[in-house]
C-alpha cells in the first residue's frame, strides 16, 4: 500500500500539534542531582519551591516552573527583580551597579535574573504573592452545538463553552493553538487544533478526522449528539503567526492540518493584516475535500488572499489541481521572480507532508528558519 | 540594534545603550533597526518639506505623517516590526510626493530645484531582510568615529527632543490643532539633523531652540485639549471599582477616550482611566459621561500585574505599553501609534471589539469602598485662584512650591520623588504632572488656608500649565521664574521629558533636579556644559535637597 503524503491513515486518533504541545526544557536536566532546590518567600509569607537547573537563573527556573516573577530587563540593569538571598551559594552574573550597588550585595541582595545557584538556595522576595503570575492550562466545560460530516471521515465539531468565572463568556486564543478534549466517560484526552479565531462568545470549532477504532472518533461516530457536554483543556501550543514584516505568508495544509492554518488566515482577514497570503490545501482524494466555503469567505474578507485545493489521486470528477501541496508549493515558488518576495511558509499536517513541503520550500529558496511547522501525529 | 533613547538604557557595558538581544524596554533588534530607518526616512521627507514650506508649498498631510511616524518610535509605543515595514514604504511614497511639490514650487518661482542628498535620496528595501541589512548605517550614533561623542550626543539630544515634540504635536493634531510654526519647526529640525551637523555650539543653541518650539507645541496641545473638552476643573476621581462591566483606557490620547465613551454610552459598561489618562476626569466634556467611572492602578511600569487583574478589556492609546502578559494579551487592544506583535490593533476609531470583549468579560461583581483623589488643577483652575495663592505666599502661609513632574519607571532611585513630596514641609505646596505622582498621590496632604497642598496639573503633556502658572506667579511677584520659591524635581523616562527639559531651559529656569539618572547620550563634557550654563542638578538625598531648596529660597 502506498503511504499517503497528505493524510495519515493510522487506525488511531490523530493527536494534533504534538510538537507544539510538548513543554520541553531540557536545559541541564540530564543530571537531576545537579538541580538546585530553590525556595522563594514572598513578603506575605508564601513559599515557592522549585528546582533550578545548571545554567539557569532563578528567574528562568521560576518561569519554567510556572511562576512569572516581576522582572523587566532580565539583563541585570533595571533592578526590577531584586531579592535577598537568606541562605545558599550562588553566582551573580554581571549587572549594573545602579541596579544593585556593590555594598548591598554583601547583605545578600541579588538580581534574580543574574543569580545562578550552586546547591540549595533560599531568598526573600520584596513583594506579595499577588505580584506573581501563575499559569495553568485552563479547563472549560462546553456543549456540542454542531456536528456535521464535511468530507469522507471528517467532521466539523462545534462547541459553545460555558461562561468562566474569571475569563467570562469568551474563548480567546492565538491562531494556531489547539485544545485537548476529554473523551466522554474516560480519562483520555485528544488534541485538536482550533479552526476558528479567538472570540467573545465561547465558540470552539474543530475539524476531526475519524479514525477506525479511535477513542474520540468512535464517540463522535457512534454516540455524540447535539447538546452533549464536553471538557476542553486549553488553549495550548506555540504554533502561530510570526511578525516578520510584510513578507507574504503561505499556508500549506494536508487534511485536517487545515485547521490551525485556517485559523491564522481567518485572523489575518479579521485583523486586516497587510501581508499577501496564499493557501494550499491538499487531500488524498476528491471525497476528502472540505472547508472550501470557509476559504472562500477568507478570500472575500482578507486584503490579499488566494487559495487552491489540490488532490493527490483525483478521480474523474475532480476539476481542480492534481498533486500534492509540496508539488504546488514547488511550482509556485518557481513563479516568484527575482524582484518578488519569498514567503514565510506555515505548514501543518502529517509528518511526511510537512517534511516534503518543507523540503520543497527550502529548495525553492525559502530559508529553513522561515518554514514554520506543525506535525499531526497519531496516538 | 543600538538604542539609548530612554532612561532604562543599559549602562552595564563600556558604551551605554541597549545593543540586544533585547532592549531594556522589550524592543527587539529588528524593531529597533526599522525604527532607526523610519527616522532616517522622515528626515528625507523633512528635507524637501522644509524647503517646500519656505516656498509657500507646505504639505500639512506629510507633516502629519511625520508627527505620527516619529511618535511610533518613542519608548514604549510600537514594538511591531510589520507596522514599521509598512510605514517605511509609505514614507518613501510621501517623500516622493513632497519632492515633486517642492520642485514644482521652485520652478514656479523660476528657481532651479535643489538636488538633495542623504536621507532625501534614500530608498528603503522592499522587505524586512533588506531593511535589516540597510539599518547598521543609520544607527543613532552613526558618525561617532568622525565627529566624536559630544556631537553624537547632541545630535541624539536633538532627535529625542524632536520625538517628544512630535508626540505632543500629534496629540494636538488629532484634535484638529496644528500650526505652520509647529509643522515647519519639526521639518526644519529633522532637516537640520539630515545635514549631519557637527558644530557643538550651534547644536547647543538649536537644542534650546527646540525647547522654544516645544513650548509652542505644548500651548497648542493645551488649546486642543481645553478647546475640545473644556478647561480642567478640580475633580474628585474614584479609585475603587464600581460594580459592572468594565473597560480600562491607558495612554494619553483624550480623543480616543472620548470616542470610546461615546461608543459605550448607555451600554452599562463603565470606563476606567489608567496611568496618564487620569487627568481626563477633569475635563468637563469627558466627565459629563456618567460611565467614566474612575481611575484604576498606578504608573505604567505596574501594568503587567494590574492589567492581569482587571476584569475587562484594556485599550492602549499611546505610550506606555510594555510586554503584555499572556494573562491579558488577548484582551488588550492598541490604537493610534501603539503596537505589539500579536495584539489586536484598532486603526479606525471603531472600538466595537473592545466593547464586545467588555460585555463578555465578568467586569466587577462587587462595589469597592469609596475612595477618591482630586485632580484638575490645570492653569485655568489655578490661575482663577491666583490671588488667593499669591496672598498666601505674601503672608508666608505658603513658603515654597515643589513641582514633582515627569514619568515614573521601573528603574531604581525613583522613590526620591515620593520622598520629596512627602518630605516637603507643611507650608509647602506640591505640584504634580505626569505619572511620577502615583508614588504618593493617595496620601492626604491637607490644605493651606483652603488651598490643597497637592495640586495635580495633569499629564506630562500638560507641562504648559506649569509654565503658565509659574509665569503668572512671577508676574505677580515682579520677578523671574527663576527667582520664585519654586523647586523643580523632574523624573524622566522617555523623549517627551527631554523636550520639556529643553523648554524649561529655554525659559531660563536654573537648578532643575533631574533624575533618577542623566540621559546616557549626554557625555561628561555635555553634562558639564548643562550644569555650567543652566545649573542643572542630579537628584540627591531628598532631605538634603529639600533643605537646600528652602535655604536657597529663604536666602
Amino acid at each position: 500500500m502506498t503511504t499517503s503524503p497528505i493524510e495519515a491513515t493510522d487506525a488511531t486518533d490523530a493527536t494534533d500539534a504534538t510538537d507544539a504541545t510538548s513543554t520541553i526544557d531540557t536545559t541541564g536536566t540530564t543530571n537531576a542531582t545537579e538541580v538546585s532546590p530553590v525556595t522563594l518567600t514572598t513578603s506575605d509569607g508564601e513559599h515557592l519551591d522549585f528546582g533550578c537547573a545548571p545554567g539557569q537563573t532563578v528567574l528562568e527556573a521560576a518561569a519554567a516552573w510556572g511562576a512569572a516573577l516581576p522582572a523587566a530587563c532580565r539583563r541585570g540593569t533595571c533592578g526590577s527583580c531584586r531579592a535577598t538571598v537568606t541562605d545558599g551559594v550562588y553566582d551573580l552574573d554581571t549587572h549594573s551597579p545602579q541596579a544593585l550597588p556593590p555594598g548591598e550585595r554583601d547583605g545578600g541582595a541579588v538580581l534574580l535574573c543574574r543569580t545562578r545557584p550552586h546547591g540549595p538556595l533560599t531568598a526573600d522576595l520584596p513583594y506579595d504573592n499577588s505580584r506573581i503570575l501563575y499559569g495553568g492550562i485552563p479547563v472549560r466545560e462546553g456543549t456540542v452545538t454542531a456536528l456535521k460530516p464535511v468530507a469522507r471521515d471528517t467532521v466539523r465539531l462545534e462547541l459553545l463553552l460555558d461562561e468562566d468565572e474569571e475569563q467570562g463568556a469568551g474563548f480567546q486564543f492565538d491562531a494556531g493553538q489547539f485544545v485537548e478534549v476529554r473523551v466522554p466517560g474516560r480519562e483520555e484526552r485528544r488534541a485538536y487544533s482550533l479552526a476558528n479565531t479567538g472570540n467573545w462568545d465561547g465558540r470552539v470549532e474543530l475539524f476531526v478526522r475519524l479514525r477506525p477504532g479511535g477513542l474520540f472518533s468512535s464517540y463522535l461516530r457512534d454516540r455524540a449528539r447535539i447538546g452533549d457536554r464536553l471538557t476542553v483543556y486549553g488553549p495550548q501550543g506555540a504554533f502561530g503567526l510570526r511578525e516578520t514584516g510584510t513578507r507574504p505568508r503561505w499556508f500549506v495544509a494536508g487534511g485536517t492540518g487545515l485547521a490551525p492554518l485556517l485559523s491564522m488566515a481567518r485572523q489575518m482577514a479579521e485583523w486586516q493584516e497587510p501581508q499577501p497570503a496564499r493557501f494550499f490545501f491538499g487531500v488524498n482524494e476528491a471525497e476528502d475535500v472540505f472547508a472550501e466555503t470557509e476559504l472562500e469567505a477568507v478570500a472575500v474578507e482578507a486584503r490579499a488572499f488566494t487559495y487552491e485545493v489540490c488532490v493527490w489521486r483525483p478521480g474523474t470528477g475532480w476539476r481542480g489541481a492534481a498533486g500534492t501541496p509540496a508539488d504546488r508549493v514547488a511550482d509556485a515558488l518557481r513563479t516568484v521572480d527575482a524582484a518578488g518576495e519569498l514567503p514565510d511558509v506555515y505548514v501543518c499536517g502529517p509528518p511526511p507532508l510537512v517534511e516534503t513541503v518543507a523540503t520543497a520550500a527550502v529548495a525553492g529558496g525559502v530559508p529553513p528558519d522561515r518554514v514554520f511547522r506543525e506535525r499531526f501525529l497519531p496516538t | 540594534m543600538f538604542c539609548y533613547q530612554c532612561e532604562q538604557a543599559d549602562r552595564t557595558g563600556a558604551v551605554p545603550g541597549c545593543a540586544g538581544p533585547l532592549g531594556n524596554c522589550g524592543k527587539d533588534p529588528a524593531t529597533a533597526d526599522v525604527q532607526d530607518l523610519l527616522i532616517h526616512s522622515v528626515k528625507g521627507i523633512a528635507q524637501y518639506a522644509s524647503r517646500a514650506r519656505a516656498l509657500g508649498a507646505g504639505n500639512d498631510e506629510a507633516a502629519g505623517f511625520i508627527l505620527y511616524s516619529v511618535f511610533t518610535t518613542l519608548t514604549n509605543v510600537n514594538f511591531n516590526p510589520t507596522r514599521f515595514v509598512a510605514l517605511l514604504q509609505e514614507a518613501s511614497d510621501i517623500r516622493d510626493r513632497v519632492r515633486a511639490r517642492y520642485e514644482e514650487a521652485a520652478r514656479g518661482r523660476g528657481l532651479e530645484p535643489e538636488r538633495l542628498t542623504g536621507p532625501a535620496e534614500w530608498q528603503p528595501a522592499p522587505d524586512l531582510d533588506g531593511l535589516l541589512a540597510q539599518a547598521p548605517a543609520f544607527r543613532v550614533d552613526a558618525g561617532l568615529d568622525l565627529v566624536g561623542p559630544d556631537v553624537v550626543g547632541l545630535r541624539s539630544l536633538h532627535l529625542y527632543a524632536l520625538k517628544g515634540i512630535c508626540a505632543y504635536a500629534h496629540h494636538a493634531h488629532v484634535l484638529g490643532r496644528h500650526s505652520t510654526e509647529v509643522f515647519g519647526g519639526v521639518e526644519d529640525g529633522l532637516a537640520y539633523l539630515a545635514g549631519e551637523p557637527a558644530d557643538v555650539d550651534e547644536l547647543l543653541d538649536r537644542a534650546i531652540g527646540l525647547g522654544r518650539l516645544n513650548l509652542a507645541v505644548m500651548e497648542l496641545l493645551d488649546a486642543a485639549n481645553t478647546g475640545t473638552y473644556g478647561p480642567q476643573r478640580p475633580t474628585a476621581v474614584r479609585t475603587t471599582p464600581v460594580a459592572g462591566k468594565a473597560i480600562l483606557v491607558s495612554g494619553h490620547d483624550l480623543r480616543d477616550l472620548a470616542a470610546l465613551l461615546e461608543q459605550t454610552k448607555d451600554s452599562g459598561i463603565n470606563v476606567y482611566t489608567h496611568g496618564e489618562m487620569l487627568p481626563a476626569h477633569a475635563y468637563p466634556l469627558l466627565k459629563a459621561y456618567p460611565h467614566l467611572a474612575g481611575n484604576y492602578g498606578g504608573a505604567w511600569q505596574d501594568q503587567q500585574r494590574e492589567f492581569a487583574r482587571f476584569p475587562g478589556p484594556i485599550l492602549m492609546t499611546s505610550n506606555c505599553i510594555i510586554e503584555p502578559y499572556p494573562a491579558y494579551r488577548r484582551r488588550i487592544f492598541t490604537t493610534g501609534p501603539v503596537g505589539w506583535p500579536g495584539v489586536r490593533h484598532l486603526a479606525d476609531g471603531d472600538f466595537s471589539p473592545v466593547v464586545q470583549a467588555a460585555k463578555a468579560m465578568p467586569g466587577y461583581r462587587t462595589e469597592g469602598p469609596e475612595r477618591f483623589i482630586t485632580v484638575g488643577f490645570g492653569h485655568d483652575a489655578l490661575l482663577a485662584a491666583a490671588d488667593q495663592v499669591v496672598d498666601a505666599v505674601r503672608r508666608g502661609a505658603i513658603r515654597h512650591f515643589f513641582l514633582v513632574g515627569g514619568c515614573d519607571g521601573p528603574t531604581v532611585g525613583r522613590d526620591y520623588y515620593r520622598d520629596v513630596a512627602l518630605g516637603a514641609p507643611d507650608d509647602a505646596v506640591v505640584l504634580t504632572l505626569g505619572c511620577a505622582k502615583y508614588r504618593f498621590n493617595q496620601h492626604d496632604f491637607g490644605a493651606i488656608d483652603g488651598i490643597p497642598r497637592l495640586l495635580d496639573l495633569g499629564q506630562c503633556n500638560d507641562a504648559h500649565s506649569a509654565v503658565r502658572i509659574a509665569q503668572a506667579l512671577a508676574d505677580a511677584f515682579g520677578c523671574g521664574i527663576d527667582e520664585l520659591p519654586l523647586t523643580l524635581a523632574l523624573s524622566w523616562t522617555e523623549q517627551k521629558a527631554v523636550a520639556v527639559l529643553l523648554s524649561l531651559l529655554a525659559l531660563g529656569i536654573r537648578g532643575i533636579h533631574l533624575g533618577p539618572s542623566l540621559p546616557a547620550y549626554l557625555t561628561p563634557g555635555l553634562v558639564a556644559v548643562l550644569v555650567d550654563r543652566f545649573g542643572l542638578r542630579t537628584i540627591g538625598d531628598p532631605k538634603t535637597d529639600i533643605a537646600a531648596a528652602l535655604e536657597r529660597a529663604g536666602a
